[in-house]
């Protein structure tokens, strides 16, 4: 199994086993909140692409060439939130001024980005993985493809369950279960659909 | 212009003054965390292979593994060591206790993040006590047609157990010259 | 009596996860077990307590523009100063919640706190802020780790309480039945208030 195997390994895992929404419970807020139409759920999820695979590239390049050589992983926390919060804001200047269009449909979700676990804890996921082998740890490679395929994993959620809610609006249901309610047993039920993928063995 | 390096000076100062706070606060649990883990690991040997003194050697590849000797009467009790791979999700380190004959004593998983209701069972009693008598052929779950009973749910990470105890075995006879 | 005001409405009228629906990650993902739920209630209530009074005390002197930046800095602070000191003095707990310590950072509960009550108001209300979303945060924390252990393990803090013929509902402890749980929490409180 080459390089080329082990990166569909995992993606594979990225987005179906270990789905960040589904099975590690993080960017709750926005796969509930954001997902009630289609297209903005879809704006939202390129954004949060964008921003992972970045963040995971930067974050990795701090983590190894500044915290681990200088015996500072205590700052770990307090380093990372700042590079994805100033990540973001850049990444909305540059969209703003060059791709206006690109920033209308993206430009409202990128400020709630910040907030959002999944981003800090793909981060924090990345110094601690292992590769297939289960010895070697993470390459600068692995960690912004890592980055790139968990965000595909939520977008690919968060689409579908838009696609899902978008429906619910017609459905007739008791009063106290529409929205929230009814948004939360759905996600338990498509979390017990994931569990069809756990144990897979590529 | 001047407004934002004013901005990014106060900026800094914030991160500055945290960052003094965080270092102030690290050297005073850094020792305490080191301490309580080493502590730990000297109370799991015991536990494994009881009245016995362990003495450190190395595997051939720079890691760990202790010769338990009898405190009373100084033979070779057998040898403990951390055998250790990757789950279901993240790496499960299991301390093991092996005989003479490098057969399993007992067994102590120390370090999982596996799913908590699932793999996570691995630390029970009875899935541990499972282990104990087996060599370093006989580490085969009931899926692959061995005498481990594996946790429901959880095959992966009785496996990894598993596969990362026969790993070790094979690691410490080489130690051992091949015996 | 302003004081007392403060702190009960995180309680009840304006619990931060029944009612205003924030900080889900954690809510769904540590309370497995009520122990793990008490200690993340707990750790965060800590850092939403300390970082609601530095950031009451600083609201003169924290220019608008960065305002966010610098909450970030002063909550990422605390989060550190908790994730060492429970590595340190509780670390089983450390361990079982894992991840979800830094992650308190994004907390949506604490950074909203921040910027909608202490940026705004004196050091002592923020403090009843703190407290009360704080407890009121562990308290639902609590109530959904309660229903969770209990059908899934038939335990409490570890305690059984379920006669011994309780063939516990796995379910409740994975995923799903987090969501599930929650979803059906929330459905009861929407139908108490519809009542009234």
């Amino acid at each position: 199994m080459g390089y080329i195997g082990e990166i569909f390994v995992m993606a594979m895992t990225a987005i179906f086993i270990q789905n960040f929404v589904l099975a590690r419970f993080l960017g709750l807020c926005p796969y509930l909140g954001v997902s009630k139409k289609l297209d903005s759920a879809f704006g939202m999820g390129m954004a949060v692409v964008f921003v992972m695979t970045m963040a995971s590239a930067f974050t990795f390049v701090i983590y190894k060439y500044l915290l681990v050589p200088y015996n500072l992983l205590y700052l770990q926390t307090i380093a990372f939130i700042l590079t994805i919060a100033a990540l973001v804001q850049f990444v909305e200047m540059v969209i703003q001024k060059n791709a206006p269009a690109l920033y209308k449909s993206l430009g409202v979700y990128l400020p709630l980005i910040t907030t959002n676990c999944a981003v800090l804890g793909v981060a924090i996921l990345n110094t601690k993985a292992m590769r297939t082998d289960g010895i070697t740890a993470y390459n600068f490679l692995d960690a912004v493809l890592n980055g790139f395929f968990s965000g595909v994993g939520f977008t690919f959620v968060l689409l579908a369950m838009a696609g899902i809610r978008e429906r619910l609006e017609f459905v007739d249901m008791p009063k106290s279960m529409r929205g929230m309610p009814i948004a939360l047993i759905l996600a338990g039920i498509m979390a017990l659909a994931f569990y069809g993928f756990m144990g897979f063995k590529i | 212009m001047k407004y934002y390096i004013k901005l990014s000076l106060i900026l800094l100062v914030f991160c500055a003054v945290a960052s003094g706070i965080l270092a102030y606060v690290n050297s005073l649990t850094e020792p305490v965390i080191r301490d309580r883990k080493a502590k730990e690991e000297i109370a799991t040997r015991s536990e494994l292979i009881p009245e016995a003194d362990f003495t450190e050697a190395k595997f051939a590849d720079g890691s760990l593994y202790y010769i338990a000797t009898s405190t009373a009467t100084k033979d070779t009790l057998g040898y403990t060591f951390i055998a250790a791979q990757n789950g279901y999700s993240g790496k499960v380190q299991t301390m093991v206790g092996v005989d003479n004959n490098l057969q399993v004593i007992k067994i102590k998983v120390i370090d999982q993040s596996e799913t908590p209701g699932l793999g996570a069972n691995c630390t029970g009693d009875a899935f541990q006590a499972q282990f104990a008598g087996l060599g370093e052929a006989d580490m085969l779950v009931d899926k692959d047609g061995g005498k481990i009973k594996s946790l429901s749910g959880a095959t992966i990470t009785t496996r990894t157990i598993a596969n990362s105890i026969a790993a070790q075995i094979a690691a410490l006879k080489s130690a051992r010259g091949g015996r | 009596m302003n004081f007392i005001k403060e702190l009960s409405k995180g309680i009840v009228k304006e619990n931060p996860i029944f009612v205003i629906v924030l900080g889900l990650c954690p809510t769904l993902a540590v309370t497995t077990s009520v122990d793990n739920g008490l200690g993340m209630g707990l750790a965060a209530t800590f850092v939403l307590i300390c970082s609601n009074i530095i950031i009451s005390l600083i609201k003169d002197i924290t220019p608008v523009k960065i305002r966010i930046p610098i909450y970030i800095v002063v909550i990422a602070a605390f989060v550190s100063i908790v994730d060492m000191a429970m590595a340190a003095y509780v670390p089983g707990l450390h361990k079982a919640l894992g991840l979800f310590i830094p992650l308190i950072v994004v907390n949506c509960i604490i950074l909203g706190r921040a910027e909608a009550f202490a940026s705004k108001n004196s050091m002592m209300d923020s403090l009843a802020d703190g407290i009360g979303m704080g407890l009121g945060f562990t308290l639902s924390l609590v109530i959904i780790a309660s229903i969770r252990e209990i059908l899934g393990n038939g335990t409490w803090l570890k305690i059984a309480v379920m006669p011994k013929t309780y063939e516990p509902m796995l379910v409740a402890i994975l995923a799903p039945g987090a969501f599930i749980t929650l979803g059906f929490l929330m459905a009861l409180m929407n139908m108490m208030k519809e009542k009234k």
